[in-house]
């Protein structure tokens, strides 16, 4: 199962913010001006997929296709008895069916024939040989897997194929099948229905009621065959961009036609940057649960912020975000990169956020404790080497503990990484006092001070290893990763500051620009820079906690961690990754 | 994001910016800086780089074969000044061996400050020695919302005229961008566009007149201005095509432009989203344009 070894964690049943107020549980006031289209625009994540009888009956083919010796599924449309022969000469060439298998382990790939067409004149160019052009087909067969298009031209005549070429992220025109199986998932969407204002059961009159052409558009970031029935509807058109490698409405938005029809087409990639930017980056989204009050937003360079946040009234923090990634190599001395993460469009983030925040139940031992805020950023060709994938994980639970927390879920650029978040968490009350465990008690730091989590640190029986206490009696003991999170997390061996937060002056409340290079091996990661070369006093001071966690990054078979890699099955490449959480938990002082 | 991969080994090897039906050799007057076979390179293998893997700043480099420069490099220098402003990108000589380069940051905005990010940089054609040449104006506010400034450059043969875009102080709602005409002699500003975000640039002689053609750093769109006889900006820009639904990527940006022999527009394209994303394989396609004289309109070659 794809990303098995990420979904295993103890939360279930995601709820997609997927629009800017589609959760009860959120509120959110559009900036003034901006494009109504954008922010009521869907995106429709792999978590919130559903299926179809159809789309089953379809992946039957498919699947049956993949087990035949030649495993092509051959033209859905109807073809006469010349292009079906056309279709089988080009089929019996070895050159046209070179990549309907990978070459290494002879594992099928998903390809289709998807049309058998009169040749052409143009499509003769590269012909050596004589030929009648009455005589001559062209036939495309789409590889899903690696999303290139193989065209050979084949004489019926002569019995063989005469030219065959391939092109690399090339698709060619689809089947009308195909089409028609595009505007079933469309009409079957609820975000399509919801959309045009018609009730499921109602689709005939949908089709009825509305002008619906295909539009091409493009899924960029999937790499995968995307179609986008256009329902045109009181001027203005609605693209449900509907994604045919896995049979899926990967989103929708309106757009308004004027009197030549749409001017700009909507593709994956628009319309998920238009609508995080819009929803998620130019305004800050409310949340109200379990007793946690909050603000989140996506930044331009430190992630998701949450802000404002509370538990049954009472101020907790004032904020918390994640200022950068280092990543080192230490196959090469000084090789590596700060990541920054954050905002698509006009930022300084380096990964950035294309899918939107989720909101989702958080379950410990069986039963609902709380929710989890959730954010990844991804580079747009992970899990390819030196691209990334980032997740940053809130948990606020009903007793009131929580947890700032984040995993990388590979690949980088080696197996000799280690990864280094570097979290900033402003506590909210005015006078905070932060002490450490010594073995017997509690030892407050009185100034601005560092310190690294080793084998030899010593925890309360809890786990405990620092305590936070405001000037009300309340706090948090806080709980490093130590491998006890049942995340899979082997401990962050972090290095943990407390600063203060000074009148007037900013240390990173706003957002920060790149806070450390990647590759100091050494508690110098950033935060430092706030304490030297003269700490201030920390007693009775507000405080915030830095927090720098260190993953070491694993490619071992059966142990891999912060690691990804591509699979391939039942015909198409799927992502195995292996995340490495990190963060502290909080839990209240009684 | 390194978004600019300005080798200059086309002009070291004389291809021209200007469009062969007039005076194909009308701006092609970028002279190797005499510098380069000082210190032992040979001149006609030699090119200049800011982006190559693990290397701030500008370097120099003599190509095995400088028509395949994939086959690799015999030897490379850096000047210890040339790595002072950080990460860089545009390179444009001038007709004294001079070479003008801006900063822009790569992944991240730890060695290019933002306060740093609208400084021209000169490296003296004689002495090799970079330097800050012109600080150009920055718009007014914070700079979270895009870190970049100086973003493209071409350079006018004929009248000596050294164009410079910047995006400096643009954000999501306000373009700020602007188009600089500097005399690369004195540092002085001669002319400017403003209120555009400006990527890529290049210099064709179509319709009689030289014009600057240059794509827009929000859209896929290729504007052109025709420029006056001392180089300066005459007219209002004009949209001449978009790369929109062209390529792998169907939104590309421009990241240069180029006239070749046949007098067609080679426009280099990329993707850019004003943030730091740095892809590691280099993503550009090449579009090439056709200028029909018949309705005066630009029409893809691919």
């Amino acid at each position: 199962m794809p990303m098995k070894g990420y979904l295993y964690l103890f939360f279930c049943c995601l709820v997609c913010c997927a629009a800017c107020n589609s959760n009860t549980q959120t509120t959110a006031t559009p900036v003034a001006g901006y494009d109504k289209d954008v922010l009521q625009s869907v995106i429709t994540t792999t978590d919130t997929n559903r299926t179809y009888p159809f789309v089953e009956a379809q992946q039957a083919k498919n699947n049956a296709a993949l087990q035949q010796p030649l495993p092509v599924l051959l033209c859905q449309d109807s073809l006469n008895q010349q292009q079906q022969l056309a279709q089988l000469i080009a089929l019996s060439d070895t050159v046209f069916t070179r990549s309907v298998r990978h070459i290494g382990t002879g594992e099928p790939y998903r390809c289709e024939v998807f049309g058998v067409y009169p040749a052409r004149q143009t499509d003769m160019a590269y012909v050596q040989t004589t030929y009648n052009l009455a005589d001559c087909y062209r036939i495309e067969l789409y590889n899903y897997a690696l999303n290139t298009t193989t065209t050979a031209i084949a004489d019926i005549k002569q019995q063989k194929v005469l030219a065959a070429g391939m092109q690399p992220q090339a698709q060619p025109d689809i089947p009308l099948y195909l089409k028609n199986l595009a505007l079933k998932i469309a009409v079957s969407s609820p975000e399509v229905q919801q959309a045009l204002g018609v009730q499921p059961e109602a689709s005939a009159a949908l089709m009825a009621s509305t002008k619906t052409s295909l539009n091409r558009t493009r899924c960029e970031r999937s790499g995968h065959l995307c179609v986008a029935p256009t329902f045109v509807k009181d001027g203005k058109a609605l693209w449900a961009i509907v994604d045919l490698t896995d049979y899926r409405l990967a989103g929708v938005r309106w757009t308004n036609t004027g009197t030549t029809g749409p001017t700009q087409g909507i593709t994956e990639k628009k319309l998920q940057d238009d609508k995080i930017t819009a929803c998620f980056c130019d305004q800050q989204v409310s949340i109200n649960k379990d007793g946690w009050k909050m603000d989140y937003m996506l930044t331009s360079s430190d992630g998701l912020r949450i802000a404002g946040v509370s538990f049954n009234g009472k101020p907790v923090l004032q904020s918390a975000k994640l200022v950068d990634w280092h990543v080192s190599y230490s196959g090469t001395d000084g090789f590596g990169y700060s990541d920054a993460i954050g905002c698509p469009y006009f930022s300084q983030a380096a990964v950035i956020a294309y899918e939107p925040p989720k909101i989702a139940i958080l379950k410990e031992d069986n039963a609902v404790a709380g929710f989890v805020l959730e954010q990844t950023f991804k580079s747009e060709l992970w899990p390819a080497p030196c691209n990334y994938n980032y997740v940053q994980r809130y948990e606020f639970y009903k007793d009131g503990r929580f947890r700032v927390s984040a995993a990388s879920l590979g690949r980088g650029c080696g197996n000799d990484g280690v990864y280094r978040p570097v979290f900033r968490i402003a506590f909210a009350a005015p006078q905070n006092n932060f002490a450490e465990w010594n073995g017997r008690e509690w030892t407050a730091w009185e100034k601005e001070k560092w310190q690294q989590q080793q084998p030899a640190t010593v925890y309360t029986t809890e786990g405990y290893e620092y305590k936070l206490t405001d000037n009300t009696g309340g706090g948090f003991y806080m709980e490093p990763g130590n491998g006890r999170f049942k995340d899979r997390g082997r401990g962050d061996n972090a290095w943990v500051y407390a600063t203060t937060a000074k009148t007037g002056t900013d240390e990173g409340e706003a957002d920060l620009v790149t806070i450390g290079p990647c590759c100091n091996i050494d508690y110098r990661q950033g935060p430092e820079k706030y304490i030297e070369p003269a700490p201030d006093e920390l007693l009775n001071k507000k405080i915030v906690v830095w927090y720098v966690a260190q993953l070491k990054n694993d490619n071992t078979k059966g142990n891999e961690y912060c690691w990804a890699e591509s699979v391939l099955e039942n015909g198409l490449y799927v992502t195995r990754s292996y995340p490495c959480f990190c963060g502290p938990m909080f839990v209240p002082v009684k | 994001m390194k978004i600019i991969f300005f080798l200059i080994c086309a002009c070291l090897l004389n291809v021209s910016c200007r469009q062969q039906q007039t005076a194909y050799n009308g701006n092609n007057c970028k002279l190797i800086p005499p510098f380069v076979s000082r210190i032992g390179f040979n001149a006609k293998n030699a090119y200049f780089s800011t982006s190559e893997k693990r290397t701030m700043g500008l370097v120099l480099l003599e190509a095995v074969d400088p028509q395949h420069l994939q086959a690799g490099v015999v030897k490379q220098f850096q000047d210890s000044s040339w790595k002072k402003a950080g990460w860089l990108a545009p390179i444009q000589l001038d007709n004294r061996g001079n070479i003008f380069t801006g900063p822009a940051p790569f992944i991240n905005v730890l060695n290019n400050p933002a306060a740093d990010q609208n400084t021209v940089y000169k490296v003296d054609g004689q002495t090799g020695t970079m330097a800050p040449f012109v600080q150009l104006p920055r718009p007014a506010g914070n700079t979270d919302q895009n870190p970049y400034g100086i973003i493209g450059m071409a350079f006018l043969c004929e009248t000596g005229s050294l164009y410079v875009s910047s995006i400096a102080g643009s954000n999501r709602t306000m373009e700020n961008g602007c188009i600089y005409l500097l005399n690369p002699a004195s540092g002085k500003t001669e002319d400017k566009l403003t209120g555009m975000d400006v990527l890529g640039m290049g210099i064709a002689y179509a319709e009689g007149e030289n014009r600057l053609y240059f794509g827009k750093a929000r859209t896929p769109d290729v504007f052109s201005v025709a420029l006056g006889k001392n180089g300066s900006f005459t007219g209002k820009p004009r949209l001449e095509f978009s790369l929109s639904g062209m390529g792998p990527r169907g939104d590309d940006k421009v990241r240069r432009i180029r006239s070749n022999k046949e007098g067609e527009l080679e426009v280099y394209g990329m993707e850019f989203n004003f943030n730091l994303i740095a892809p590691t394989e280099k993503q550009e396609s090449v579009y090439r344009f056709i200028y029909n004289e018949q309705d005066k309109k630009w029409y893809s070659a691919n």
